[in-house]
């Protein structure tokens, strides 16, 4: 008997080994990301071929995402401008820099990047989230880290090393950069009352249905159409910039001439696109105040004030933007939209439509470190 | 045995028959049509107040300029090929002012027709599928209840130091402009299989209608406007041999 058990657990240790070596040797077959399903509305999008999404390297980009190890100083993360209840912003005018200063931007949301515009931060530097991935890392006034070092340190945790060996068989720069991109390609936000909506599954209020139908049109006071013009920048379904060439990029009337910063010009080179920001998304919008590249409004109403009667003229200009006018004889010197304070409500109570609590709480994308996941 | 030599025999002679008289599988034909958007018979020019309003004061500056072309088929005897999924957004804002559609293994031995829409179908205006170059979610979407924009033009009118935001969409199932034009019979013999076709932006304001963008600034949802465009664009594309 006991001669038995001995043998069954000799060849249960060989096994076990076996089964250890094996799972170490071999060359690492990462998962494709299997129940993925993007709402239909959304459209069209698009993975990188030699970054396919799956488990394996988006909890590694997750991991990554949480850990203040990415910085150089080991104690800021992405998350900390990025915080997933703020819809992934950090609700700052303009986040910290490492010096205790500031940064010339607002933190962007991240949600449905998968979609829409393909070039990324404000003034769309980056061509691709990988891209994108690795410019705050290195940033000396963001994370100031070399990449150098961080591939050492994430080389000596024994942890990093497995996960990045499951999802893309080593630890380097590019990996990083790839799992980071997965995991921002991964938050995805579809379950808003306005998804609900369009789905057929609940109704707008009256005050909601009419603050839609006024984001959707553009005013034409000739056949007496009231619009806000919003969706002349921001998709119907996405809410975000558009996706084709540089059609995402817009500018929307902030400063005049003398203060208009380059924006997309400092990238293209073209003074047409002076001033020219990235149209965000405005998903969970709510939640992602303050407003604007450079956080200057601090409500949504302030923003809706900008649009109907604050708009700044200045050559780049977006020119449906000064066209745009619900009311038939010519403003009093200023810009805008002339909506009435009903109306601009409206579009508030719409935009409210947007925020989704599944998203904002959603356990696959927070702190791994921290918590029950 | 015999039977068998024999049924294989007149098998051989079936397959060589077919192949020789049979309708010629390699009979595909290559066709690439590039448009090159034109003003005054020369490149169109962005963002720059280099031309004359058409019908009044002051010059004008083009910022966006942008058309769709759908169900595009060509005919050559008596046989028809139309693309299928065929939604073309044509856009200008590159280096030569130029947008090219290729078309590969066009079952056609020769090109004699060439047919489109500038615009897009009823059927496909009031979906919010995405096919061909039909994007719901792009800037040529109005929203899901009117459909698509089916030719963009935005610029500034400048008279004296003003400027007049110019603003032209035209869209509604009933502004889709049909196009039909035959090409000379040796144009894409000897391998030669690209056509050139201008597209006059001007056009957009004269032919039908002149239009003096001084008083008519925009035109969006007011169906008489959208209309006096749409007859102008509807010859604003010609062939260029």
């Amino acid at each position: 008997m006991r001669r038995v058990l001995l043998s069954l657990t000799a060849a249960a240790i060989v096994a076990v080994a076996g089964w250890v070596l094996w799972e170490r040797a071999r060359a690492p077959v990462a998962t494709p990301i299997a129940d993925f399903s993007a709402p239909f509305v959304f459209g069209r999008f698009s993975v990188p071929p030699d970054n396919p999404l799956t488990e394996e390297s988006f909890i590694l980009g997750r991991h990554l995402f949480y850990d203040p190890m990415l910085s150089g100083n080991n104690e800021v993360s992405c998350a900390t401008c990025h915080v997933q209840a703020l819809a992934f912003t950090d609700g700052r005018a303009k986040s910290p820099t490492l010096s205790g200063g500031e940064l010339d931007f607002s933190s962007m949301s991240l949600a449905n990047l998968l979609w829409g515009q393909e070039r990324f931060f404000w003034d769309g530097r980056a061509a691709s989230l990988e891209e994108q991935a690795l410019l705050p890392i290195q940033h000396p006034d963001e994370m100031g880290q070399n990449l150098d070092n961080l591939i050492a340190e994430l080389q000596a945790s024994g942890i990093y090393r497995k996960m990045f060996r499951r999802a893309y068989g080593s630890v380097s720069a590019e990996n990083t950069a790839k799992a980071l991109a997965t995991f921002m390609r991964m938050l995805i936000s579809s379950e808003s009352k306005y998804d609900k909506y369009l789905r057929g599954e609940v109704r707008l209020t009256a005050q909601e249905e009419h603050g839609r139908k006024l984001f959707m049109a553009h005013p034409d006071t000739k056949v007496s159409l009231r619009g806000g013009n919003c969706i002349d920048c921001h998709s119907q379904f996405l809410t975000s910039g558009f996706r084709d060439a540089l059609d995402g990029f817009s500018n929307n009337g902030l400063d005049p001439d003398e203060a208009l910063p380059p924006g997309l010009m400092a990238v293209t080179g073209n003074p047409a696109h002076k001033g020219f920001f990235k149209v965000p998304t405005l998903r969970n919008i709510a939640v992602t105040a303050p407003y604007m590249h450079d956080g200057r409004f601090e409500t949504l109403e302030d923003v809706m004030d900008h649009y109907n009667d604050g708009i700044v003229v200045s050559d780049t200009l977006s020119p449906l933007i000064l066209e745009a006018d619900n009311a038939p004889d010519n403003g009093q010197g200023t810009v805008g939209l002339r909506m009435t304070p009903e109306e601009m409500q409206a579009i508030i109570a719409f935009l409210h439509t947007l925020t989704d609590e599944a998203f904002l709480t959603n356990p696959n994308f927070s702190d791994p470190f921290h918590g029950d996941t | 045995m015999r039977q068998l030599l024999g049924f294989m025999a007149v098998l051989i002679v079936i397959t060589v028959g077919w192949l020789a008289l049979g309708p010629r599988q390699n009979s595909s034909t290559s066709v690439k049509l590039t448009f090159h958007a034109v003003m005054g018979g020369e490149p169109l020019v962005y963002d720059q107040f280099v031309y004359s309003n058409p019908g009044g004061e002051g010059t004008f500056r083009i910022r966006d300029f942008r058309f769709y072309l759908s169900n595009l088929s060509l005919r050559g005897g008596d046989d028809t090929f139309a693309e299928p999924d065929s939604y073309h957004l044509l856009r200008f804002d590159n280096a030569d002012k130029t947008h090219s559609i290729s078309l590969t293994d066009v079952p056609l031995r020769t090109v004699e027709t060439v047919r489109f829409l500038i615009g897009v179908d009823p059927e496909a205006n009031s979906s919010i599928e995405a096919r061909g170059d039909l994007d719901p979610n792009s800037q040529m979407a109005w929203n899901w209840e009117v459909g698509y924009k089916f030719v963009v033009f935005e610029g500034g009118l400048q008279i004296g130091e003003d400027v007049t935001p110019l603003v032209y969409h035209v869209g509604f199932s009933e502004n889709a402009r049909e196009v039909v034009f035959t090409l000379p019979p040796d144009i894409l013999a000897d391998g030669g299989e690209e056509v050139h076709l201008n597209v006059d932006v001007g056009g957009l304001f004269e032919g039908t209608t002149q239009i003096n963008m001084e008083a008519l600034s925009s035109v969006k949802f007011n169906r008489v406007d959208a209309e006096a465009l749409a007859n102008n664009y509807s010859t604003m594309i010609a062939p260029a041999f």
